[in-house]
């Protein structure tokens, strides 16, 4: 296979998922190592999160009733139509759009059955920049709000490909903030973020990985991130959070025993 | 048709979330999505039942920002003169560098209207290049290019944000 080149252009295409899972994985390679443009890629990525958290208000409001009658006396004067262009309704037959797609990095197991399966170890470290870009937040942390927990549940599992549970952290100090869903090497994953009162925050990220033996927790430590991971069924499961090893490990002990409950 | 009522009726937020971050102003974007919806329900038969309407009314929409967008942008500043409509904003306490949705709106303004329109149904509305570029009817290539300069203009602009945001905090 040739290998093509990548330049600043196709961290665009990534980011809209524009990329073929071929490219995609070739890609990945090329971003390993071009620390300057990982830094564009995650610059694009929370600028774009930023834009979805503001406006996803917007799209929350009450319609006010004006639009509403305004429906309503444009549908008594109803006349008869043009015909929409022939391209048009090419393309309109071959798209369909789910409105949830607005929240769409590129899709999931559906849309990329075949997308690139990271090794654990990489889904790892990809938990952990995740922790440290999104913990850091203080208005966007997530994606979907706790407000909306059995929806965040759903939405994610349904993405992720497996069933999945936000784990109640209570007992251990800390609240569920909400989550988001990630791109993790062509597939999705799901990220859940926790506060304690303190501020300090832990994440739990999910994602495919490359089908290994089934592993107990092993500590993961990079620059000031930490993480304690285990992997089980093709999926990595990382705890993450700038806070000492042993509460992480009570936090990682609390998450996997009631992932194994839920299921 | 009652079906295809209320399929257009679920675009609306949607349709309103995209028609503000364009042209900010709230009673200005209504206006546009009231008259998309006219529009829509007058060619109802343009649209075909079973396909998502979500692209033929933001194609609606964004023909009828092109066309009025001269008329709208007169009608806005009066709007704006006389007061503010931020029901929405999040209410963010005053914190470093931090912006809300004011902020976004305005970055937004500060960019050209066919890149604004092109990081937007990419971006937030989710659409892939050949939709987002159907609706702009533009060619995919040019729509590429919109939503990177688009993409680079908008941080140089929260950038900047950003800054004076920090600068006020300090005053």
């Amino acid at each position: 296979m040739t290998q093509r080149s990548f330049d600043e252009r196709d961290i665009h295409l990534a980011l809209d998922g524009e990329l073929s899972p071929e490219d995609m994985a070739a890609y990945e390679a090329w971003l390993e190592t071009r620390a300057d443009m990982r830094a564009l890629s995650a610059r694009y990525v929370s600028d774009r999160a930023l834009l979805r958290d503001t406006l996803a208000t917007l799209a929350r409001e009450e319609v006010p009733q004006r639009l509403q009658e305004g429906a309503h006396s444009a549908s008594r004067k109803t006349k008869g139509a043009r015909h929409m262009p022939l391209r048009r309704l090419a393309v309109a037959a071959v798209m369909l759009v789910a409105a949830g797609a607005a929240a769409g990095f590129w899709a999931g197991q559906q849309g990329f059955g075949g997308g690139e399966t990271l090794a654990a170890l990489d889904v790892v470290g990809e938990a952990v920049a995740a922790h440290q870009v999104y913990a850091a937040e203080k208005l966007h942390v997530v994606e979907v709000g706790a407000s909306e927990r059995s929806h965040l549940v759903g939405w994610l599992s349904n993405r992720v490909g497996t069933r999945l549970v936000a784990p109640d952290l209570q007992a251990e100090g800390f609240d569920l903030m909400g989550g988001r869903l990630l791109p993790s090497g062509g597939k999705a994953a799901a990220q859940f973020m926790y506060e304690d009162p303190s501020g300090e925050r832990v994440s739990l990220y999910v994602a495919h990985c490359v089908k290994g033996e089934t592993t107990g927790f092993r500590l993961f430590e990079d620059e000031g991130g930490r993480a304690f991971y285990w992997q089980e069924e093709g999926f990595a499961y990382t705890v993450a959070g700038a806070i000492s090893e042993k509460r992480l490990l009570e936090i990682a002990n609390v998450t996997y025993r009631q992932l194994l409950a839920g299921r | 048709m009652d079906g295809k009522k209320k399929a257009i009726v679920g675009e609306i937020p949607g349709l309103r979330r995209y028609a503000r971050a364009l042209l900010r102003d709230a009673d200005a974007a209504d206006d546009l999505v009231q008259d998309c919806l006219e529009r829509a329900f007058s060619r109802l038969d343009n649209w075909q039942t079973g396909t998502s309407p979500r692209r033929w009314l933001f194609t609606l929409m964004h023909n009828l920002f092109v066309d009025g967008v001269r008329a709208r942008k007169r009608r806005s500043e009066l709007v704006s003169g006389a007061a503010v409509d931020m029901r929405a904003s999040v209410s963010a306490p005053e914190q470093n560098g931090m912006l809300d949705l004011r902020d976004v709106l305005d970055a937004l303004q500060e960019i050209s209207p066919e890149r604004r329109a092109a990081i937007l149904l990419v971006g937030v509305e989710g659409m892939s290049y050949a939709e987002a570029a159907d609706v702009l009817d533009i060619p995919t290539g040019t729509l590429m290019s919109r939503v990177a300069r688009g993409r680079q203009d908008l941080r140089d602009i929260l950038d900047l944000a950003r800054r004076r945001r920090i600068l006020k905090a300090v005053e």
